[in-house]
């Protein structure tokens, strides 16, 4: 429990309240990762869009089922050679995207490998959310809906198909991933004090957690 | 004497009794017959007796009127009555009344004739009168039937001809009133043309005309409403001026104007003109203001009408703001403009007036031209003012704190647009203006950077310390956020950088000069900012969080293909792949030139760094803090590397650590580093301070792995970018330096020699860790301890401990050409873990040299032998010349040598031996006796108290 708090930068996390999760994206390079968080953060298409170096960063406070959360975002390299500089952030990831371009079969490919690598990196209860991006390119699909929900339904992945253009479904993907999280918790299944969880508490559910233990604390004392 | 009053009294009553009978019937000839009788009486008396008689009457009879005879007689009467005398008394009493008595009547009878012929005329008189009387009396009914009949018709007649000839002129009179009376409903019409001149002019002549009726009652009333006419007028004139304030139109200024001097009011106007000019000011910015936060506040439950407007500016949402400034700025640009054209006008007017009146005019026109010139001029600084003070109470209403930026800059533009204009308006600085600008700039952005830096933390506490793997020619201007400075740095050498802001700013502000001039049309100044606005545009990409600038960078890198990195890292662009991608590491030891070491977080800081430079082109007022914001993310990624790779080896005397750099270190932990609270609850109320907490190391670096060399690679890459960071840093040196007021120069150079410079020698502190760790000094001292020094022989071979360490420097080497093959090993690096070795080895066998309790001069040769030979194997493997501390050791092992004069000067001479190590050389020294031993070593004893 202090160890959680102690981790919490101190008086400048006031913008939420009950969670902050941390998040990872990931997925071959070119399959619009950057552009999945600049669409979800400042709600535009990024157009002259690079490849990633390195991590980047981006965080943002949603609700989730009347919980306010921030989701602490970190956006990885998807190229080859920075793999061994992006694996460092992945330890203590509450949630990951993993993210693939369904007009490219290579980059789906490599899912696998991605999401091994998430499993074995982050921590094993990571809630992954499979993202098949560029929807809005139609015309040059190679891979199907039906072929990556079985991939997903196999793997225990939650599954979207983005668009980062048109901006349909991103938001959705972040929520939807937060909010099975949330259900984790809730059910116990995920258990926030727990280091490298990627969870942290907020102001207000720290509180709340402090009365209770109080609550709870009292009749041991009377014993 | 009773008869004289009896017959007075009879006289008397024949007088009253006859007198009203009489009239004019009393005949004279009854008169005359009276007499007749008195006549017998008066021939019987003598006239002698009786006269004697009267006048023995006592005098006291006559004496008064109302004389009692009968008391008086009977007074005289003495006390005793004498019959006799009484009686005598009565007949002298009865003789004395009948002489009166018979006296009376004779005079009565004389003077009857006279009586009666007085009686006669008398009534003729009467009679006469009577005649007169009838005589004027038909007089006077011939007078009246005359004056009937002639006098009074024509009299009346010339009367109402006289009358009629008035009435026709009242008449005439009353026309022209009523016509006046009309007049006000032409004169409403003509206020509805809105022409007020003519309005005017005709209601000056209706009052003048009234005037010249001041006689009629109902005039008086009639200039009263005419006055009041005018004054309404003169309202509706008024009503008319404030109208130009909000939407100056030339035509209808050109009539007001005209209206007002026709008045004489050309002055009252101005002033007038001025306070319409504030009020407009205050009632555009209020129902702007007002209407969005009614559009906002959706419930409409408060009342905000009723409110002032800095309480109104409080309500504005977050929203609301900029749409809410825009319109703001709009609407007072509209005010402002309606001012300017007023002027315009004016001096326009001015001319033509000067070019027609040339010399006629007259001193008081001149005078109110000036007058209203000055006022004008005056106004412009007024409104200005008003201006400033309205934009500045709405901008304070809102924390804009939690703006995104691109909106945070684009209220700086409108702002700064709003001052330009005020400088063209009416050259004003305003002060004001900037001074909120700076307010909220700050505000913005040390809460900008207060995110920044718990990222940093973030990003540190993620850190794998991995080598990010960029282009070996990388630099900061390769990314997006830098380039800005493209330009900078192609045609500078740092020097012109200043200048060619300002020339930049010039053609900006030249652009700017016109704002009157262009916008005279309909268009708005804050309608076209975002096609106009070329620095939005950059401004949108520095959000982008992005890494290179593939296009120029990718031509730029092809020229330098020796550095043959580059291909392996550029492979994923081109899509090509090299065959040979791995040689150049392996081989490249000595040959890595200096490529960049990066990690994620000192590319972050330089994104961040890329972005505050170029918030810091817009937010010029804030400069100076952005660039201690930008120190601070420095100081904060070099306290951070020194906490994590420099502070958790063994303790060692920190001597070979620059004293500057610790008191840096010192400096930025008490500036910017916040302390550990206690976890727990209790610690909660926290204040909002700049410093943030320490960061922490990622659980996933190993730092005490002997076969990583204690993490030599982490702790490469974290050094090595923390140099290159301040390399990038020093790039930027006088591009910063150009950006900040003079007298804040200082600290920049402060930061510069202090901590920026300071990154290098962080180095020595880190890899001294590894030095002093990877390889067992304290065996190697053991292993010298075993050696019997004090040797007969002079010995050919070396010591086995010799051996020994130069085998663990081997293996040393060997690991880190393993290290090596992942993350670059610069020379220096190279140079700085080889010098810590070989420094603390050469301290070590001094330790080993000092333990000989016992030392022959042929154990010393050995020594020297061994030492030699050490030397001679290092130099194969260590590029260091010379080798350091090499005369740390030698010198200690020749001063066995000396004799004991010099010994003694060589001991005070060299304090960098500890005391241990100087007993030590003296115990063992056998060419001098025992006393001379003894009292070095007293000597030595005594600096050991000294350095105390």
């Amino acid at each position: 429990m202090s160890e959680t708090y102690a981790a919490l930068p101190q008086g400048r996390e006031q913008d939420y309240k009950d969670f902050l999760f941390k998040f990872l994206v990931i997925g071959s390079a070119g399959t619009g990762k950057s552009c999945i968080l600049h669409q979800f953060i400042e709600n535009k298409f990024k157009q002259d869009s690079n490849h990633t170096i390195g991590v980047e960063f981006g965080s943002k406070v949603v609700n989730v089922g009347g919980k306010s959360v921030k989701l602490q975002i970190w956006d990885t390299a998807g190229q080859e050679r920075f793999r061994s500089v992006t694996r460092s952030y992945y330890r203590g990831a509450a949630g990951a995207l993993l993210v693939y371009d369904i007009t490219s079969r290579e980059t789906y490919n490599a899912l696998t490998n991605w999401l091994t690598d998430a499993r074995t990196l982050a921590s094993p209860n990571i809630v992954i959310i499979l993202v098949g991006n560029k929807k809005d390119l139609e015309a040059d699909r190679e891979v199907t809906f039906l072929e990556a929900s079985r991939f997903a339904q196999e793997n225990e992945l939650m599954f979207l198909e983005t668009s980062a253009l048109t901006g349909e479904n991103v938001e959705e993907t972040f929520l939807k991933c937060a909010r099975s999280i949330l259900t984790k918790i809730e059910s116990g299944e995920l258990d926030p004090e727990r280091m490298g969880s990627g969870i942290q508490y907020g102001d207000a559910s720290l509180r709340r957690l402090h009365r209770q233990q109080q609550q709870t604390r009292r009749p041991d004392c009377a014993c | 004497m009773d008869i004289k009053k009896k017959f007075k009294i009879l006289i008397g009553k024949q007088d009253a009794l006859r007198s009203p009978v009489e009239d004019s019937q009393i005949s004279p000839e009854q008169l005359s017959t009276d007499p007749a009788v008195a006549k017998i009486k008066e021939q019987l008396r003598d006239p002698h007796v009786d006269q004697e008689i009267l006048e023995s009457i006592e005098e006291t009879y006559y004496s008064s009127e109302d004389f009692d005879t009968s008391e008086y007689e009977l007074q005289k009467l003495p006390e005793t009555l004498d019959l006799q005398q009484i009686d005598a008394d009565r007949g002298r009493l009865r003789g004395q009344l009948d002489v009166v008595s018979r006296k009376v009547y004779e005079l009565v009878l004389q003077n009857h004739p006279a009586y009666a012929t007085e009686l006669q005329r008398v009534m003729e008189l009467q009679r006469t009168l009577q005649l007169a009387g009838t005589i004027c009396g038909t007089g006077r009914k011939q007078l009246m039937k005359a004056r009937e009949s002639f006098t009074a018709t024509s009299l009346g007649l010339l009367a109402n001809y006289r009358k009629r000839h008035q009435l026709m002129g009242l008449l005439k009179s009353l026309h022209t009133i009523k016509t006046l009376q009309r007049t006000d409903l032409r004169l409403r019409e003509m206020l509805e043309e809105e022409d007020y001149s003519g309005a005017i002019q005709l209601c000056l002549e209706c009052q003048k005309a009234a005037s010249t009726f001041r006689h009629f009652h109902c005039i008086s009333e009639l200039n009263s409403k005419l006055q009041d006419t005018l004054e309404m007028i003169e309202e509706q004139l008024d009503v008319a001026l404030s109208k130009t304030c909000n939407n100056f139109d030339v035509g209808h200024y050109e009539k007001v104007q005209t209206a007002y001097r026709l008045l004489g009011k050309t002055q009252v106007a101005m002033d007038q003109l001025h306070m319409h000019y504030t009020s407009a000011i205050h009632n555009t910015a209020f129902t702007i203001v007002l209407g969005y936060v009614e559009l906002y506040s959706g419930t409409g439950s408060t009342n905000f009408q009723k409110k002032q407007y800095s309480d109104l500016c409080e309500h504005i949402t977050v929203e609301s703001f900029t749409p809410c400034l825009t319109d703001l700025c709009k609407a007072l640009w509209e005010v402002m403009k309606s001012h300017y054209q007023t002027m315009l006008w004016h001096e326009q007017n001015n001319k033509d007036i000067a070019e027609t009146e040339q010399t006629s005019s007259n001193v008081e026109n001149t005078f109110n031209r000036r007058y209203v010139k000055q006022k004008l001029q005056h106004g412009m600084g007024r409104i200005w003012q008003d201006v400033q003070q309205k934009v500045k109470t709405f901008i304070l209403g809102t924390d804009l704190s939690f703006f995104k930026f691109e909106e945070f800059i684009q209220v700086l533009d409108l702002v700064n647009r709003l001052i330009e204009i005020g400088e063209e308006f009416c050259g004003s600085k305003s002060e004001s203006l900037q001074d909120v600008l700076k307010q909220q700039s700050l505000n913005y952005f040390r809460n900008h950077h207060r995110v920044k830096m718990d990222e940093l933390r973030m990003f540190l506490e993620n850190e794998g310390w991995e080598l990010c793997p960029i282009r070996s020619n990388f630099n900061l201007l390769q990314l997006l956020e830098f380039r800005f400075m493209q330009n900078w740095s192609q045609n500078s050498s740092g020097v012109n950088s200043p200048a060619k802001m300002d020339a930049k700013q010039e053609t900006k502000t030249n652009l700017g000069t016109g704002y009157f001039f262009n916008f005279e049309e309909k268009c708005n100044p804050f309608d076209l900012q975002p096609e106009e606005e070329e620095q939005e545009d950059v401004f949108a990409k520095s959000m982008d969080r992005d890494g290179f600038d593939d296009g120029s960078v990718e031509s730029d890198s092809d020229s330098d293909v020796p550095e043959e990195l580059k291909q392996e890292y550029i492979d994923e662009h081109t899509g090509e792949t090299q065959p040979n991608h791995r040689r150049p590491r392996t081989r490249s030891r000595s040959g890595f030139k200096s490529v960049p070491i990066v990690t994620n977080t000192s590319l972050n800081i330089l994104r961040v760094m890329g972005r505050y430079m170029k918030m810091m082109t817009i937010l010029k007022p804030i400069a100076f803090d952005v660039i201690t914001c930008m120190s601070q993310l420095f100081d904060y990624y070099m306290y951070t590397v020194y906490i994590f790779f420099a502070s958790d080896g063994p303790e060692i005397n920190d001597r070979t650590m620059n004293n500057r750099l610790k008191i840096s270190l010192q400096r930025i932990h008490e500036s910017l580093i916040a302390d550990e609270t206690v976890p727990g609850i209790n610690g909660a109320p926290e204040e909002r301070t700049d410093k943030i907490p320490q960061a922490h190391l990622s659980p996933i670096v190993d730092l005490s792995n002997r076969e990583k060399l204690y993490g030599l690679s982490e702790r490469i890459v974290a050094a090595e970018s923390l140099v290159f960071l301040a390399e990038q840093f020093e790039f930027l040196q006088s591009y910063l330096d150009g950006t900040i007021p003079q007298n804040k120069k200082a600290f920049l150079q402060q930061f510069y020699s202090q901590t920026v410079k300071m990154a290098a020698e962080l180095r020595k502190p880190i890899y001294r860790v590894v030095s002093t760790q990877a390889i067992d000094y304290t065996s190697l001292v053991y292993q010298m301890s075993m050696v019997k020094w004090d040797v007969k022989d002079i010995m050919s071979q070396h010591n086995t401990y010799v051996d020994i360490i130069l085998k663990s420097f081997e293996d040393f080497k060997f690991r880190l050409h393993e290290v090596s093959r992942h993350v670059p090993i610069s020379k220096v690096v190279h140079d700085t873990l080889w010098e810590h070795c070989v420094r603390l080895a050469n301290r070590m066998f001094v330790e080993g040299y000092a333990n000989a309790k016992k030392c022959s001069n042929e154990g010393r040769a050995w020594m020297q032998l061994d030492f030699q030979q050490f030397l001679t194997k290092l130099e194969k493997f260590v590029d260091i010349r010379p080798i350091p501390e090499r005369e740390y050791v030698e010198t200690y092992i020749k001063a066995y040598y000396l004799p004991e004069i010099q010994l003694e000067v060589w001991l005070q001479d060299h304090k960098e031996y500890s005391n241990k190590q100087l007993l030590a050389l003296i115990s063992s020294v056998d060419h001098i006796n025992r006393k001379a031993r003894q009292r070095l070593v007293n000597m030595v004893d005594e600096f050991d108290k000294n350095r105390r």
